[in-house]
């Protein structure tokens, strides 16, 4: 099967600083996300795969094409969703997308009857004449996201997809994307820093760190390779030193992670834990206030790889 | 710091460009007659000094530049070479040394009335001189007239200063439509949208130039047609002359937009921009002879005067607009406008190459 993109040692180093380094990764026809916190270097890679960045070392194939001997190919081939608006407001729906297919060479019949097509598509055909300036955030996007598709794509790049939007206008693009990639066969690539963007659109993730990728699976793999066990959440009035030692050697227990007053604690299995860690922390002179038990999800598994919350 | 860099340059600018009196203006004389009189009179316009600054700073008004007829001098001040001509007529001196009274004309290049007005008050005194020296050698009446004769239409010096307002117009329609346009593209991410797509590198930058173009064009013929509505300009220019004004006016947009991009390509942020294009503009349009002939200034100005854009696209419209002027009178300027633009296209080029 066609690799849509594959990557070879791919490495951009800016001065002393390796933004990207040495990644080999493969991506099929799928909704792929690259998941990091700020810096990580998961733009810069897509930066390179969009061919906007040349690469220190290594190279890449995109779309069949070598992003160092073919940009031009590349970028015939693939569209490219940045992160910030960059409709034109004073132009109308219409003319936005029109524009930009002009800009990728598609003839004027064809032109005009997938910038209809799709603006129809995104529930956009009565407001096709109007100026973009007076489009709601959601519309915005919907819009943005098929004038990438006026010249039918094999792989659409997207950055943060859904940043700044309310969560109605986040589920609607969400149900876009994930269209997109059904019904047309197009790969996404998305960066994101969105754990539930990339839960619930990706069919497989790579987490970034350090310009390396450091996980790579789909969401369920990846919560099944911190060892598959539940979290269980405590808030204590007090901990002791004792306490906490006690926890970390208990054999039930995986990870524990202190932050101010509650500890997070990885464990095997979450029903059975709960009480035992009741005990223990009274045993060793601790309080408990609260204690809530709950499924791992990718926040969790990202603080495993990074050592890092997203947020951070 | 905007708000002290931009009057100051003001003060400096406009200070020394008005308080200058005019100087080495230059003026063809043609002498029909060759006497002791006529001699006399142009050795006082040679030694005639101006001065300013409490008469501490004193100059020689013109530069007198001899002609052969006066068809030739004409010739000359039709083409902006020389501000005023004066003519000395056959029996200038033989009326002179009869006690007869006499004349001298003077064709006024009218279109820089401040120029004029110098050398027709200069030029007065020059001839009251020489009739006062005559008359303590013989007592008579006997004097010279000094007949003026403008040798364009009345030009009001609103209509001086058009010209330059219509490049300022281009300048304006630069820094905001172009290069501040272009940084907001750029931060906005839109310019990395065209690199994404599979426009050519030159495409992008042709492009980005014309739309510049564009804007400056549109105002700076909405200007024109505003400056017509209000009689600021009162063309004397025929067809050939408006087809070539207006190329004055495109190439001047294409050379000041490619400066201004390549500045604001390069430009560290938006701010910096800002505060450094508004200095810029200002030096510019003051150094242009826009508001103040180019003679009038010191040294130093004159110096930034000579590599200044505007004050070629300055005379070359004010010689197409009012003198009625065709191409040949304009090549010199426009040699120097199209060697600007190149240099500029480049240096834009370059920024884009290096930014993106």
């Amino acid at each position: 099967m066609d690799l849509a993109v594959q990557t070879f040692a791919l490495t951009k180093r800016f001065g002393d600083f390796t933004a990207v380094d040495h990644i080999d990764l493969e991506i099929k026809s799928e909704v792929f996300g690259l998941l990091g916190p700020n810096g990580a270097g998961k733009t810069t890679l897509a930066r390179m795969l969009t061919t906007i960045l040349q690469p220190t070392e290594g190279t890449a194939t995109v779309a069949g094409a070598d992003i160092r001997d073919e940009p031009g190919k590349v970028r015939e081939r693939i569209g490219v969703v940045a992160q910030a608006m960059t409709l034109d407001v004073e132009l109308s729906a219409w003319e936005n997308l029109d524009i930009y297919g002009k800009y990728y060479g598609v003839p004027t019949k064809l032109r005009h009857e997938r910038v209809e097509e799709l603006l129809r598509w995104v529930g956009l055909s009565d407001r096709a004449r109007d100026l973009v300036g007076g489009f709601s955030g959601g519309m915005k996007r919907r819009l943005e996201i098929v004038r990438s598709l006026v010249h039918q794509p094999q792989i659409l790049f997207l950055d943060e997809p859904t940043t700044g939007l309310d969560p109605q206008a986040r589920a609607a693009v969400w149900e876009h994307l994930v269209a997109i990639h059904k019904d047309q066969g197009i790969t996404l690539v998305i960066t994101t820093h969105y754990m539930d963007e990339a839960e619930g659109l990706c069919d497989r993730l790579a987490i970034v760190d350090h310009g390396k990728i450091v996980a790579l699976g789909s969401p369920g793999e990846l919560k099944r390779k911190v060892s598959g066990g539940d979290i269980v959440e405590a808030e204590l009035s007090i901990i002791p030193e004792t306490a906490l030692r006690a926890l970390e050697k208990a054999d039930f227990v995986l990870e524990v992670k202190k932050k101010d007053n509650a500890l997070t604690i990885l464990v095997k299995n979450g029903a059975e834990a709960v009480p035992r860690i009741v005990e223990l922390v009274d045993a060793n002179g601790g309080k408990i206030k609260a204690i809530t038990l709950r499924e791992l999800t990718l926040d969790d598994v990202f603080l495993h790889f990074t050592g890092r919350s997203l947020g951070d | 710091m905007a708000a002290i860099i931009g009057p100051f340059l003001s003060l400096v600018l406009l200070g020394y460009a008005f308080g200058g009196a005019i100087t080495y203006a230059p003026v063809a004389v043609v002498r029909e007659s060759n006497g002791q009189f006529s001699s006399e009179f142009v050795g006082i316009l040679r030694t005639q000094l101006s001065c300013q600054y409490g008469g501490v700073n004193c100059q020689n008004s013109y530069t007198l530049i001899d002609a052969s007829d006066l068809a030739s001098a004409q010739v000359m001040l039709r083409k902006g070479l020389v501000k005023a001509i004066i003519f000395i007529p056959l029996g200038f001196d033989q009326a002179l040394a009869t006690h007869t009274n006499t004349q001298v004309n003077v064709y006024l290049d009218n279109t820089d009335p401040i120029s004029a007005a110098a050398i027709t008050g200069e030029l007065t005194q020059a001839a009251q001189q020489l009739s006062t020296r005559i008359q303590i050698n013989s007592p008579t009446t006997t004097g010279i007239n000094v007949i003026l004769a403008d040798f364009y239409r009345n030009v009001f010096y609103i209509e001086f200063m058009a010209p330059g307002s219509l490049v300022q117009s281009i300048m304006f329609a630069s820094i905001i439509g172009g290069g501040i346009s272009i940084l907001e593209d750029k931060e906005r991410g839109i310019i990395e949208g065209y690199l994404v797509s599979p426009l050519k590198q030159y495409e992008i930058i042709v492009g980005v130039l014309f739309a510049g173009v564009t804007k400056a064009m549109f105002s700076a013929t909405t200007l024109f047609v505003l400056s017509l509505m209000i009689g600021a300009i009162r063309p004397s220019a025929g067809i050939v002359g408006y087809v070539l004004m207006f190329f004055t006016l495109f190439l001047t947009s294409l050379g000041v937009i490619s400066m201004m991009t390549a500045y604001a390509v390069g430009a560290t942020s938006r701010n910096a921009y800002t505060f450094t294009a508004f200095p810029i503009n200002i030096t510019l349009y003051f150094t242009s002879g826009a508001v103040y002939p180019t003679n009038g200034f010191p040294t130093w100005m004159q110096e930034i005067a000579k590599v200044n854009p505007e004050a070629y696209a300055v005379d070359a419209l004010r010689l197409l607009i009012y003198k009625g002027a065709g191409l040949t009178p304009v090549l010199g300027d426009f040699a120097f406008l199209t060697v600007f633009t190149v240099i500029m296209i480049a240096l834009a080029t370059l920024a884009f190459k290096r930014a993106l």
